[in-house]
C-alpha cells in the first residue's frame, strides 16, 4: 500500500467502526427515498434534465431485465425463411432476375435531356428577394437604394475579385463566404468535409445561382478526389454534385448529401 | 542540469511544490459539459424578446457563446498548467512519472487537451462572426445553439484523455515527497531481505512488513535525525535479477531511485537465505546493478544475522563477504529483529555520505565563495613565554566537589516496554548499562553539596539598608495582596466606577492615613486642608459668597433627580424615558427626525433572477 493512503492503512490495522456496516446499509436504502423525493419536487430546467437522464437510465434497466428474462424462459425459435425460398408447387420454375445493364453515361445523358434530376429534396421553400437580399442605402442623403447585400451563405470562386465598390450592386460579405461543405455519402453513411467547386443550381432563382447563394435545396458541385472514386474506364472522378440539406445561415455550416 | 543551477533552494521548492499543493480535479466528460452549460444558463441573462432591437438580440446571444468558450478555455488551460511538464521537473521525478504513467501517453493526452482548447476557441470566433449577420432572433438563436453544440462535440472526443489525466492526478498526489537533493539513504536488494524492517527500525515510517515477496510496491520515505541533521531514508521495492528491458513497473521504480538520487546505498543481503534466493544469486544481482552504485557511498548490510551469522556460513559464502570487504565496501552484520548492528549501519552510512558530500562540495566552484569569506585568526606568538588557560581557585574547588560529570537526562523507563523512539530521539543512543549507579552517585553528590552549604544564599553580603528594604518590600507585597482580595470580595454589580466618582468618607480617610503612619492629631489644622477651602476661609470680607458657593456645591442635586420628590418617582421617570426610547432604538433611529435609510437598494431584494418558486413576490 502506498505511503499516503492513510484511510486504507488505518482500516487495515484497526478495522472498521463498529457501526460502519449498519450505517452503510441504511444509507444505501435511504437513497431510494431521496431519489423519489427529488423526482417529485424538482421544478424547472433541472427537472427536465433530471427526468431525461432518469428516463434513459430506466430504459437501460428495462432492457437488461428483459435480457435476463429471455435467458430463463424458453421461446419458440422462428427460423426466417431464406431468400429466394419458394413454395413447393413453384419449384419447377426458374427465378428470373432481370438486371438491366446500361452504361452510366447513357443514363446521365437521358437525365440531362429531361432536365430533371433525382434529388433527395425535390421541393424546397422558395426564398423571396426581400429575404435573401437586404437593401443598402447609399448616397449623401441615404436615398439611393440600388445596392443589395446577400444575407445568406454564399460561395465565391477562387479567383474572385470584387468589382470597384462604387459599381458593385450585390455585396457578398466575407463573413458569409464558405468554401467547404460536410458531404454525406448516402450508401457509405459517412460524412466528409469537401471543398466546394461551384454552385450548380439554386432552386429559388437563377439570380441566386449566378451570385452563388447557397440555401436549402441548392445543388452544389464538390471536389470528391478525397473519396478516390474511379469510373469504369479507369478515370478518377474528382467532382460530383451534392444537395444542401440544412439552412446554412442558421447552422453556420453547409451539410449536403452526395448525389450518386 | 537543473541541479548545477545556483538557485538550488528555489529548484528544490519547485520540484516538490506540485506534490505539496493539491491541484484541481479533472472533471469527467459528462460533468464538465453539464457544469459549463448550466453555468452559462445561470450566469448570463436569460430573457430576450423578438421585438428588441437587433443589436441587443445579437449581443445577448454572442455573450452566451463567448461565455461558454471562456469557461471551457479557462478550465482546459488550468489542466494544462497544473500538470507538470516532464522537461521542467527534476529528472528523478520525470523518470518516475515515465515509469508509472508512460511519458508518451501522458504527453499525448495533454496534447489532445491543447488541441481541443484551440478548436473551441476557433469555433467561438467563427460563430460570433456569423452572428453579426443575424437579422432575426430565430437566426441568432440557432447560431448560438450550433456554436454550443459544436464546442461540446469537440470536448466529447477527449473523454478518454480526461479520464486518464484524472487518474494520473490522483496517483501523483499520493506519491511520497522525496527531496532529490538532500541527504538520502537508499535501501535496495532482493525482495524479502529486510529493507522495510530496517526503515521501520530507523525512522518513524510504518511500512508494511509481510512474509510474501513484493510487499512494498512503491517507494517509501522515512526521516531520521543524526548529528543534528535531517536524513531521508528511501525504501524501494525489491529488485529481481533480470535484464533492464524485462523489468516491470514496480522494479523500475527502484531502478529510477537508484539512478537519480545521489544517496548512500545500503545493499541489503539475507545471510540466512530465508528470502528464497541464495547468496550467490544475491551476489549476482549486486554485480549486475553495480554500475548504478558509481559515485555513491556503498555499504553491504548482511541482515537476519540472528538466524545465521557470517561466521556460521559455508566457506564460499564467507568468501563472498570477504571479497566485498576487500573491495573496500564495508560489510556490517545486522538483525532488524534484535536490532544489533542497525545503529552501526546507520552511523557508518551517514558518516560516509557526509564525507562524500563535503568532498564534492569542496571540489566544486561554489566552495571558494564561502572559503574566501572564512578566516580563522590565530594570535601570533610574541615571545616564547607559555600562556596557558587560567582557572580561578574557587572554580577549581567546586569542580572537585562535583566529581560526576553526567548531564541530567529525563529517563522514563517502563519496566518491560521501552519505546524505541521517543520524541524524535532514538532511546538506544542514550541508554547506559550503569545508569542506576550513576543516579545514586549523583544524588550523593547533591547531598554533599547541600551539606557543604553550596546552595545557601549569601546573606552576610547584604548590609542594613538592603535588609530594611527587603522588610519593607515584603510589607508592601502583603498589603497589595490584601487589597486585591478585598476588591474581589466587593462583588460590584454593573460598571466599575473610578475611585474619583464616589465620595470618600472622612472617617475612612482618617483611618487609612493613620494606618499608613501619617500623624492624624491635628486634623482640623489649617495647614492640612485643601487649598480652595483655606483660601476661602481667609477672605472674611466676602463671607456670603463663600457660604453660597459652599452650600450650592454641597447641596445641589444631580440633574436627573431635580424636580422629583422621592426615589419611587425617580424610578418611574427613568422607566418612562427608556420606554419612549425603545421604539427609536428598534428602528435604529436617533430620534423622530432621523429619516436616514442605510441601505436604499438592498441586494438580496433587487439582484438575481426570478427563479421558479419565487415568482409570487419580490
Amino acid at each position: 500500500m502506498p505511503q499516503n493512503e492513510h484511510i486504507e492503512l488505518h482500516r487495515k490495522r484497526h478495522g472498521y467502526r463498529l457501526d460502519h456496516h449498519e450505517k452503510k446499509r441504511k444509507k444505501e436504502s435511504r437513497e431510494v427515498h431521496e431519489r423519489s423525493h427529488k423526482a417529485r419536487k424538482l421544478i424547472g430546467l433541472k427537472a427536465k434534465l433530471y427526468h431525461k437522464q432518469r428516463h434513459a437510465e430506466k430504459i437501460q434497466m428495462k432492457k437488461t431485465i428483459k435480457m435476463h428474462e429471455q435467458r430463463r424462459t424458453k421461446q419458440k425459435s422462428d427460423d426466417k425463411t431464406p431468400e429466394g425460398a419458394v413454395p413447393a408447387y413453384l419449384l419447377d420454375r426458374e427465378g428470373q432476375s432481370r438486371a438491366k445493364v446500361l452504361s452510366n453515361m447513357i443514363k446521365q445523358k437521358r437525365k440531362e435531356k429531361a432536365g430533371k434530376w433525382e434529388v433527395p429534396l425535390p421541393k424546397v421553400r422558395a426564398q423571396g428577394e426581400t429575404e435573401v437580399l437586404k437593401v443598402l442605402r447609399t448616397g449623401k442623403r441615404q436615398k439611393k437604394a440600388w445596392k443589395r447585400m446577400v444575407t445568406k451563405v454564399c460561395f465565391v470562386g477562387d479567383g474572385f475579385t470584387r468589382k470597384p465598390p462604387k459599381y458593385e450592386r450585390f455585396i457578398r460579405p466575407m463573413g458569409l463566404r464558405f468554401k467547404k461543405a460536410h458531404v454525406t455519402h448516402p450508401e457509405l453513411k459517412a460524412t466528409f468535409c469537401l471543398p466546394i467547386l461551384g454552385v450548380k443550381k439554386n432552386p429559388s432563382s437563377p439570380l441566386y445561382t449566378s451570385l452563388g447563394v447557397i440555401t436549402k435545396g441548392t445543388v452544389v458541385e464538390v471536389n470528391v478526389s478525397e473519396l478516390g472514386l474511379v469510373t469504369q474506364g479507369g478515370k478518377v472522378i474528382w467532382g460530383k454534385y451534392a444537395q444542401v440539406t440544412n439552412n446554412p445561415e442558421n447552422d453556420g455550416c453547409i451539410n449536403a448529401v452526395l448525389l450518386v | 542540469s537543473i541541479i548545477q543551477n545556483d538557485r538550488k533552494t528555489h529548484i528544490t521548492i519547485e520540484t516538490l511544490s506540485f506534490f505539496l499543493c493539491s491541484f484541481y480535479l479533472v472533471f469527467s466528460l459528462q460533468e464538465f459539459i453539464d457544469i459549463t452549460l448550466s453555468k452559462t444558463q445561470r450566469k448570463t441573462p436569460t430573457v430576450v424578446h423578438k421585438h428588441y432591437q437587433i443589436h441587443r438580440i445579437r449581443h445577448f446571444y454572442m455573450r452566451k457563446v463567448k461565455f461558454t468558450q471562456q469557461n471551457y478555455h479557462d478550465r482546459l488551460t488550468q489542466i494544462l498548467t497544473d500538470f507538470p511538464k516532464l522537461d521542467d521537473i527534476h529528472p528523478f521525478y520525470a523518470d518516475l512519472m515515465n515509469v508509472l504513467y508512460d511519458k508518451d501517453h501522458y504527453k499525448l493526452a495533454l496534447g489532445q487537451i491543447n488541441i481541443a482548447k484551440n478548436l473551441i476557441d476557433n469555433v467561438a470566433k467563427d460563430y460570433v462572426r456569423l452572428m453579426k449577420y443575424g437579422d432575426s432572433l430565430y437566426r441568432c438563436k440557432q447560431l448560438k445553439r450550433a456554436a454550443l453544440g459544436r464546442m461540446c462535440t469537440i470536448l466529447k472526443r477527449q473523454k478518454s484523455s480526461l479520464e486518464y489525466l484524472e487518474q494520473v492526478r490522483q496517483h501523483l498526489s499520493r506519491l511520497p515527497s522525496i527531496d532529490p537533493n538532500t541527504r538520502t539513504l537508499l535501501l535496495c536488494g532482493y525482495p524479502n531481505v529486510g529493507k522495510s524492517s530496517f526503515i521501520n527500525k530507523v525512522t518513524r515510517a510504518d511500512v508494511d512488513v509481510q512474509p510474501y515477496a513484493f510487499t512494498t510496491k512503491s517507494l517509501f520515505v522515512g526521516h531520521m535525525d543524526y548529528r543534528y541533521l535531517r536524513w531521508q531514508v528511501v525504501d524501494t521495492p525489491g529488485i529481481l535479477d533480470h535484464p533492464l528491458e524485462e523489468r516491470n513497473t514496480i522494479e523500475m521504480q527502484a531502478i529510477t531511485a537508484l539512478a537519480h538520487l545521489r544517496a548512500a546505498v545500503l545493499y541489503v543481503m539475507d545471510s540466512s537465505e530465508q528470502c528464497g534466493h541464495t547468496l550467490q544469486e544475491q551476489l549476482m544481482l549486486f554485480n549486475s546493478i553495480r554500475p548504478l552504485f558509481a559515485n555513491k557511498p556503498l555499504i553491504v548490510v548482511a541482515n537476519k544475522c540472528d538466524v545465521k551469522k557470517i561466521s556460521e556460513l559455508s566457506e564460499e559464502n564467507q568468501k563472498i563477504f570477504a571479497d566485498l570487504s576487500a573491495d573496500g565496501i564495508p560489510v556490517i552484520e545486522t538483525s532488524t529483529l534484535t536490532e544489533e548492528g542497525v545503529m552501526q549501519v546507520k552511523t557508518e552510512a551517514c558518516d560516509q555520505l557526509l564525507a562524500h558530500r563535503v568532498n564534492n562540495k569542496m571540489k566544486g566552484k561554489k566552495v571558494h565563495d564561502v572559503l574566501n569569506r572564512l578566516h580563522l585568526a590565530m594570535p601570533m606568538k610574541r615571545d616564547e613565554k607559555a600562556r596557558p588557560a587560567f582557572i580561578p581557585e574557587g572554580a577549581l574547588l567546586r569542580r572537585k566537589a562535583m566529581e560526576v560529570d553526567a548531564p541530567k537526562r529525563k529517563l522514563c523507563i517502563f519496566l518491560f516496554l521501552i519505546p524505541e523512539v521517543w520524541e524524535g530521539h532514538n532511546i538506544a543512543d542514550y541508554i547506559d548499562p550503569s545508569i542506576m549507579k550513576k543516579l545514586e552517585d549523583l544524588e550523593k553528590e547533591e547531598e554533599l553539596k547541600e551539606a557543604a552549604g553550596e546552595y545557601d544564599s549569601d546573606e552576610e553580603s547584604e548590609d542594613e539598608e538592603m535588609q530594611e528594604i527587603r522588610v519593607l518590600a515584603k510589607q508592601i507585597r502583603e498589603k497589595k495582596y490584601l487589597m486585591v482580595v478585598e476588591s474581589k470580595e466587593k462583588d460590584v454589580h454593573g460598571p466599575r466606577m473610578p475611585r474619583t466618582a464616589t465620595k470618600v468618607e472622612r472617617k475612612k480617610l482618617e483611618k487609612e492615613m493613620g494606618n499608613l503612619g501619617l500623624d492624624m492629631d491635628n486634623k482640623d489644622d489649617v495647614s492640612r486642608r485643601s487649598r480652595s477651602v483655606t483660601k476661602k476661609r481667609k477672605r472674611e470680607a466676602s463671607a456670603p459668597p463663600t457660604s453660597k458657593t459652599r452650600s450650592q456645591s454641597a447641596s445641589r442635586p444631580p440633574r436627573d433627580q431635580s424636580g422629583l420628590r422621592d426615589a419611587k418617582m425617580v424610578k418611574k421617570t427613568k422607566k418612562m424615558m427608556k420606554n419612549s426610547q425603545k421604539g427609536m432604538n428598534r428602528e435604529a433611529r436617533k430620534g423622530e427626525a432621523d429619516r436616514h435609510i442605510f441601505d436604499l437598494k438592498p441586494k438580496h431584494l433587487l439582484a438575481g433572477k426570478r427563479k421558479s418558486g419565487t415568482t409570487d413576490r419580490r
